[in-house]
């Protein structure tokens, strides 16, 4: 395996990761970022991620429609799974005590960047450009998460530095499952396919699930619409011009 | 280039304005109309819509992608346009009003706008062989089915009968045999527009799913129930554009 590569990998998704911490930044400064720049970045990272799911699933079908398929069932289940496993649901209801929330969102945060990891490993497999277009959109929702993990963590008596440390602590399976999947990819090549599913599929339900909604929730419906809009179209025009 | 190749290229429109109908068929089938199953319909035509559009950009990027982005733009800025329109008109549609009646109009716009562009690609790619040209009409022909089943899935949760849901999703094909005989006749003339008629029609509906249907859609149901919809669909669409 060339170096550069792994170079590559290592700056992009611990960037990536390190990107949470910037979401405690402004609760450190005792200055909480407004609700509507958090929900249009939502959207700016939603947008990128759908297209990059639109990809990934595109070069997977290239390559096994079976196993696209099965893949792609397994990340959505996956992703739905975790909205039930970490109690979600109650948390988008608001009956969740304060003291609960900040617990909640590390398991969520946690789960969800397994899948992360597996679709940035996946993607710079496939093409350094398409890999590291990923970790840009993920670092982006990183630091969105960050924001709302802060949020919750602050909100019930952390300390913003601690805070920004868990934030990164819940994404670290980020960088390590991309590493691991880089790694191992010449073993992993029969299999690829389902793995282009899975993170298509997990992608799609995490963007659907979470960042759509939140970005609904906090900013207006018409940025939301253009942020949305613009992103997502853009990447998939983007793959006519790069890939 | 003869009469008969005409009325093939005629036949093929017609054929595939007439599959569009067929996406009303299922709502034969639903009758309750509560708000579950109208967030459950929005989120059908989102996927359907956002197959389609992405299936729309990537074809158009095929012609000329600066022709396809500013297309897109314009699709935008017509929607916005026809919002700010509409927006302190009493509008009826049959015997709906108010804003379900707005959003069928537009939605009817829309998609009626895109269908000059399919037809210009159906006539453009008789243009390069009977061959290839059957092949797209079919295709375009199956790809209307969904495309009824997403203007139906706006209509009929609103109130529309199942009949006006098929007659309407026609009606927005029309422009298909209309325009794929000029176009294939003037192949050269009609090329160039076509990215710009891709994009229009992408940008719109991408805006209109985002603007409209998505924000409705997660009020009215649970957001797994959303998104399981709309992968679903999306999922189906881009499997249909693969493959045929």
């Amino acid at each position: 395996m060339p170096s550069e590569p792994v170079l590559a990998l290592l700056l992009c998704s611990g960037a990536a990761a390190s990107a949470t911490a910037l979401g405690a930044l402004p609760f450190a400064l005792g200055r909480p970022p407004g609700r509507a720049l958090v929900g249009l970045a939502d959207a700016l990272a939603g947008g990128l991620m759908l297209g990059a799911a639109y990809l990934l699933v595109g070069k997977g079908l290239d390559r096994g429609v079976g196993l696209v398929l099965a893949g792609a069932a397994a990340g959505v289940v996956y992703t739905w799974w975790i909205r039930r496993y970490a109690g979600l649901q109650e948390l988008d209801e608001g009956t969740v005590a304060a003291s609960e929330r900040g617990y909640k969102l590390i398991l969520q945060v946690g789960l969800h960047s397994a899948a992360e990891g597996v679709a940035m490993g996946v993607a710079l497999v496939l093409d350094l450009r398409l890999g590291i277009f990923l970790a840009l959109a993920l670092a982006i929702h990183n630091v969105g998460e960050g924001v709302s993990l802060a949020d919750a963590l602050v909100g019930g008596g952390v300390a913003p530095g601690q805070a920004a440390g868990l934030c990164v602590a819940a994404k670290v399976s980020q960088p390590l499952l991309a590493l691991a999947l880089f790694a191992l990819a010449p073993a992993l090549a029969p299999v690829l396919p389902a793995m282009l599913g899975f993170a298509a599929g997990s992608l799609l339900f995490l963007v659907l699930t979470e960042l759509v909604p939140d970005a609904y929730e906090r900013a207006p419906a018409l940025g939301v619409a253009l942020a949305l809009g613009a992103t997502a179209a853009g990447v998939v025009l983007l793959e006519a011009l790069l890939l | 280039m003869n009469a008969h190749e005409i009325l093939v290229v005629l036949g093929y429109g017609v054929l595939s304005a007439v599959a569009t109908g067929l996406g009303a068929l299922p709502f034969l089938f639903l009758r309750t109309l509560d708000p579950r199953m109208l967030a459950v319909a929005n989120s059908i035509a989102s996927g359907l819509m956002l197959g389609a559009s992405f299936g729309l950009l990537r074809e158009g990027a095929h012609f000329g992608t600066p022709q396809t982005v500013v297309g897109a733009a314009l699709g935008v800025a017509f929607i916005l346009l026809g919002e700010k329109v509409l927006e302190d008109r009493e509008v009826s549609f049959g015997e709906l009003s108010g804003a379900g009646a707005k959003r069928i109009l537009l939605l009817l716009a829309v998609m009626t706008l895109h269908s000059f562009s399919e037809g210009v690609a159906v006539g453009v790619a008789f243009g390069g062989g009977a061959t290839l040209g059957t092949l797209i009409a079919l295709a375009i022909a199956v790809h209307n089915i969904p495309e009824g089943l997403a203007i139906s899935a706006v209509m009929r949760p609103q109130g529309s009968s199942v009949l006006a849901c098929a007659g309407w999703s026609i009606f927005s094909s029309l422009p298909q045999p209309l325009m794929a005989v000029p176009a294939f006749l003037f192949v050269e003339a009609f090329r160039p527009v076509l990215p710009y008629g891709l994009g229009f029609a992408a940008g719109a509906m991408v805006f209109m799913v985002f603007l409209e249907l998505l924000p409705e859609a997660y009020r009215n149901t649970s957001r797994s129930a959303v998104a399981l919809w709309v992968s679903v669909t999306l999922g189906a669409m881009i499997l249909l554009q693969r493959f045929l």
